[in-house]
């Protein structure tokens, strides 16, 4: 665990009062941003991810399954989070797990959106991928979506690096074209056959970003590193898209925060939102120019 | 099946004494005390070392030398199928086993009693010699985290296929079920302190197949030692010594 005096301490949150953060950043500024793309060959797509001393691999692996019995026009996706013990040794053995669960969850929340159908990537008018997008044949055979993310070094923020890197990987991910054998009908499975030249790329311009506000003292900050996490009372993440729309949200610590202020941190996050998202799509389109070159 | 072809080459294009391409990188995870990524061919592999420092559990502190402990694990999207193991199966126990005492060997670990050295290997991609690519990638990162040791440990694996003594076998022929050699090597020392083999193999050739793989140790060890010089270079210039 971080380990800081009490002077260390009133100097994080005293250059937090100020505007003035220990790393010479403002309170609303990120770390730069670092993407790298298609640094897994073996998956359909993925990228990695560079926030300051915060590293994270996230992995798209596509596969064909058969749909819920529920939604037989919709495909399934699943986001799993594996913390290394690279990153901390405090992640050894079963260590990570809680975290890793944590963190699963809330990006399930802010991306996917919840089991009712509320969520995010239910409602197509604004959806990122569409589910229905990923039916191969309805109620017989979909593509499984597995969004796999790997935390190779931790300083804090992990929930919106791991949210640029799927995102990242996502506008990566070739999903191959399948050509359904005609005459099959009724009962019987379809034959499919998997092309392994045509793909078929996600318009990914709708998926959201996590902006996470930390709380610190009477202020909050993006973007938090390990040292002004450990301060932290309380912190929200809030998931924005391109047209502004909140796309899910968390809140996490102990401390209650007025509803006011969880107000003023939404528009603030939507603020934030557009200059993080400009800056992501120029890295992610840098970086695919880069993968095409080599 | 055929693994080499009537003309000496193997199924990704090598000859059958070389090795694929090594790749090592210093430095990988900032907030360890030390790192690597080690590459061979499309295995890939990241290595933290934490230490030497206070001892976790104080039942397992020694009063006469430092207590090395690892652990291995693979990502979900390491292999080509995607996985989803618990962690701390088996396979993954038994290599951990191994990378430790490997590493164990060569640290001189009586010169830090009463301490503890964590190293992590993460697996990114596997294509066969994850044991090897991994003992690789925790020397770097031991040498980086400034640990003493003895020598660099370096390690290569090898096998014997249609005839033939391969050198860095890959997924494909890890899997043809031919024997598979893995030696850790301390090239100063001129010793070897890991060697493991699967399969059956007669003696004669087993000599020559291990000598193969010494070889690879050998030409690892070289390149490590270039990059921990060139690593020191870096160093001292910034230092502007």
């Amino acid at each position: 665990m971080v380990g800081l005096s009490l002077g260390e301490k009133h100097f994080i949150q005293g250059g937090i009062a100020q505007d003035l953060r220990s790393d010479g950043r403002k309170r609303l500024t990120y770390r730069p941003i670092y993407v790298e793309t298609g640094v897994i060959p073996q998956a359909n797509g993925s990228a990695r991810v560079r926030l300051g001393a915060t590293d994270v691999i996230a992995s798209v692996k596509a596969e064909l399954g058969k749909p819920h019995p529920l939604q037989p026009d919709k495909g399934k996706v699943a986001i799993y989070v594996d913390c290394s013990p690279t990153a901390a040794p405090i992640f050894e053995g079963r260590g990570g797990e809680e975290l890793s669960m944590e963190l699963s969850v809330a990006l399930q929340r802010c991306l996917l959106g919840g089991k009712s159908g509320a969520g995010y990537f239910h409602t197509e008018k604004s959806a990122g991928i569409s589910l229905s997008s990923l039916v191969v044949v309805e109620g017989k055979i979909c593509w499984d979506l597995y969004i796999d993310g790997l935390v190779v070094s931790s300083d804090g923020n992990l929930l919106d690096a791991l949210g640029a890197a799927i995102k990242a990987a996502l506008s990566n991910t070739g999903i191959p074209r399948v050509n359904v054998a005609a005459g099959a009908s009724g009962d019987e499975e379809p034959e499919v056959d998997v092309s392994d030249e045509e793909f078929l790329q996600f318009d990914t311009s709708g998926v959201p970003v996590i902006i996470t506000l930390t709380k610190v003292g009477r202020h909050y900050i993006v973007d938090a590193t390990t040292e002004e996490e450990s301060q932290m009372s309380s912190a929200v993440s809030i998931s924005v898209n391109r047209q502004g729309h909140i796309c899910g949200l968390t809140k996490r610590g102990g401390a209650g925060v007025d509803p006011s202020i969880i107000l003023d941190m939404i528009s603030v996050a939507k603020h934030v939102s557009e200059q993080l998202l400009n800056q992501l799509d120029s890295e992610i389109a840098a970086a695919e120019a880069r993968e095409n070159e080599s | 099946m055929e693994y080499v072809s009537p003309e000496g080459l193997r199924l990704d294009g090598r000859r059958p004494m070389e090795m694929r391409q090594i790749r090592g990188e210093i430095g990988a995870v900032a907030k360890a005390d030390g790192s690597a990524v080690f590459e061979m061919g499309n295995t890939k592999v990241i290595a933290a070392v934490y230490g030497p420092r206070e001892v976790q559990n104080r039942s397992q502190q020694m009063n006469d030398q430092a207590l090395v402990r690892c652990e291995y694990s693979m990502a979900n999207f390491s292999t080509g199928d995607r996985m989803r193991k618990p962690k701390g199966d088996r396979r993954s126990t038994e290599i951990s086993l191994v990378i430790r005492q490997t590493m164990e060997a060569c640290i001189m670990t009586h010169l830090m009693p009463r301490s503890q050295i964590d190293i992590f290997v993460q697996v990114l991609q596997a294509d066969g010699g994850t044991r090897s690519a991994c003992i690789n990638a925790a020397t770097l990162a031991l040498a980086d985290a400034g640990i003493p040791m003895r020598d660099l440990v370096t390690s290569c694996s090898s096998g014997y296929l249609n005839s033939t003594a391969l050198l860095d076998l890959n997924y494909v022929e890890d899997s043809a079920g031919g024997p598979d050699v893995t030696v850790g090597f301390l090239p100063k020392l001129d010793k070897v302190t890991l060697l493991q083999m699967d399969a059956k193999l007669p003696l004669d050739i087993f000599e020559n197949v291990m000598q193969l793989a010494i070889e690879g140790c050998k030409a690892v060890a070289n390149y490590i030692r270039e990059l921990l010089l060139e690593n020191t270079k870096q160093l001292e210039y910034r230092r502007g010594v």
